[in-house]
């Protein structure tokens, strides 16, 4: 089950964090669309709230405290599944029809058919996919449906300084690199289906300045896996090629030699 | 002189198929996890999540059963000596028409490197396990190496347990029974394990 992605009917998110006001519209807009419950939280002496996505947070406003000459400015950030053209969860999930691709360029998914293996949550490169206590793998679908039915996922729509845009993705890279943003994630992985124009180097929002799939999923899938089904019937044709060319050692046989270390 | 002589005792041989099933259970539930080709074998336990559930159970059971029984055999399989020595250099014989045997005691040098194997792969394998099955409570990378950990030591076991399928049934007549009933044929314990044979024998005498 390759996946394939159609780079033209792609649609996607360009998240300018120099709009963002940090009002945290879009938090509450996908609670409210997705119909998620209230998390407890805690203060922890910033407004940031909460500090970690959950299984019924699938995207949230990050505050970075930056100090400059002794004034405190924040950076904002919309943290959320990525949806990457190469993406992790999808390249480990064992279910097929769990995680899956649209054919707008979504990772979707599907909760009856995720088999709780939490594969997903080892794979992804931005550490996105949470499970719930219903075992079941949570996160960002991009409003896949509202987005089947022609309109913009609630968070961008509930955006009141057009911080996060969504619309075509060739479209939206277009626009902003006319008006010379530094985008994050327009070729990585073969390309986020969010792409930021960002403040500051990658590393200030806490995000990998190459992303890519972790060396050992790498590993793991493309190369163990159809190393081990080769080796596996390699070492079958080896035995069975030692029985008919070289044959058994038989307990009766008069041309036996003795190797005595003793003698 | 009896025509045979007992290699495995019964408390031995039970263990070792206990050892044999849960391995099975293990490649069969786990052949799906391995790969989305394999993804029919989920039907068998009734889908994915029965199928993980069965890993984690018979995972349990081959990691006691199947440490317990190296322990059991530590001592033989441990040791070293110079007839070792010369079915290393003469690959066992195994590479030779005429049968070439070897004054091997109760294991040859194979048999005592699949057992230090497999003892090594059950504590890389089940300790992973742990890892893979509560991800949450882990750092990622512990997490992500176990992944290809498990699936590293899964090739290599498998690949192992052919060659001493293949060599304790077909590959070597006779052999079998030792796990079966547990009573070899003297000219096969004389042929294929001269020195412990003289070591059992003297010792009924």
């Amino acid at each position: 089950m390759a996946d394939t992605i159609n780079q033209t009917a792609r649609k996607g998110f360009l998240v300018d964090t120099s709009r963002c006001i940090g009002c945290r519209s879009c938090q509450v807009a996908c609670k409210q669309w997705n119909k998620l419950d209230a998390d407890k939280t805690s203060n922890k002496g910033t407004f940031e709230n909460p500090r970690d996505l959950t299984p019924a947070l699938y995207n949230r406003i990050k505050f970075i405290e930056k100090e400059t000459s002794g004034e405190i400015s924040w950076l904002f950030f919309n943290e959320r599944c990525m949806h990457c053209g190469d993406a992790g969860c999808m390249k480990v999930c064992p279910s097929p029809g769990a995680l899956y691709r649209t054919k707008e360029g979504i990772v979707a998914y599907n909760k009856e058919k995720c088999i709780s293996c939490k594969y997903c949550v080892s794979a992804c490169p931005f550490n996105i996919p949470r499970y719930g206590s219903d075992d079941k793998v949570s996160k960002c679908h991009l409003c896949q449906s509202r987005v089947e039915g022609g309109i913009a996922p609630a968070c961008a729509k509930a955006c009141p300084t057009e911080a996060l845009k969504f619309g075509k993705r060739s479209d939206l890279i277009a626009k902003a690199t006319a008006a010379k943003k530094t985008l994050y994630g327009v070729d990585s992985l073969n390309g986020l289906g969010v792409v930021y124009a960002l403040e500051g180097p990658p590393e200030q929002y806490g995000l990998p300045t190459n992303p890519s799939i972790p060396l050992s999923i790498f590993l793991w899938k493309d190369v163990i896996k159809p190393l081990g089904i080769l080796g596996f019937w390699g070492s079958i044709g080896a035995m069975l090629l030692h029985y008919v060319t070289i044959g058994p050692k038989k307990i009766d046989s008069d041309h036996d030699v003795r190797e005595d270390s003793n003698e | 002189m009896s025509d045979y002589i007992e290699r495995f005792r019964t408390s031995e041989r039970i263990l070792h198929w206990v050892v044999t099933c849960s391995f099975f259970t293990l490649l069969l539930t786990g052949l799906g996890l391995y790969s989305r080709l394999f993804n029919g074998f989920f039907g068998l336990f009734g889908g994915g999540q029965g199928a993980i559930l069965t890993h984690k159970i018979s995972g349990i059971i081959f990691f006691f059963s199947s440490l317990y029984m190296f322990f059991n055999h530590k001592k033989d399989v441990s040791s070293f000596d110079d007839s070792d020595w010369q079915w290393i250099k003469k690959y066992g014989g195994y590479l030779t028409k005429y049968g070439v045997h070897f004054d091997i005691g109760k294991y040859n040098p194979g048999q005592k490197l699949f057992a230090v194997f497999i003892a090594a792969a059950t504590v890389a394998l089940g300790l992973t396990g742990i890892f893979i099955w509560f991800p949450g409570s882990f750092p990622r990378w512990i997490v992500q190496m176990s992944l290809l950990l498990h699936s590293t030591m899964f090739v290599g076991s498998i690949m192992f347990v052919v060659v001493h399928v293949y060599l304790a049934t077909i590959g070597n007549p006779g052999t079998i029974e030792a796990m079966l009933y547990g009573d070899v044929r003297t000219l096969w314990a004389k042929k294929h394990h001269p020195k412990w044979y003289k070591d059992v024998t003297e010792e009924n005498q």
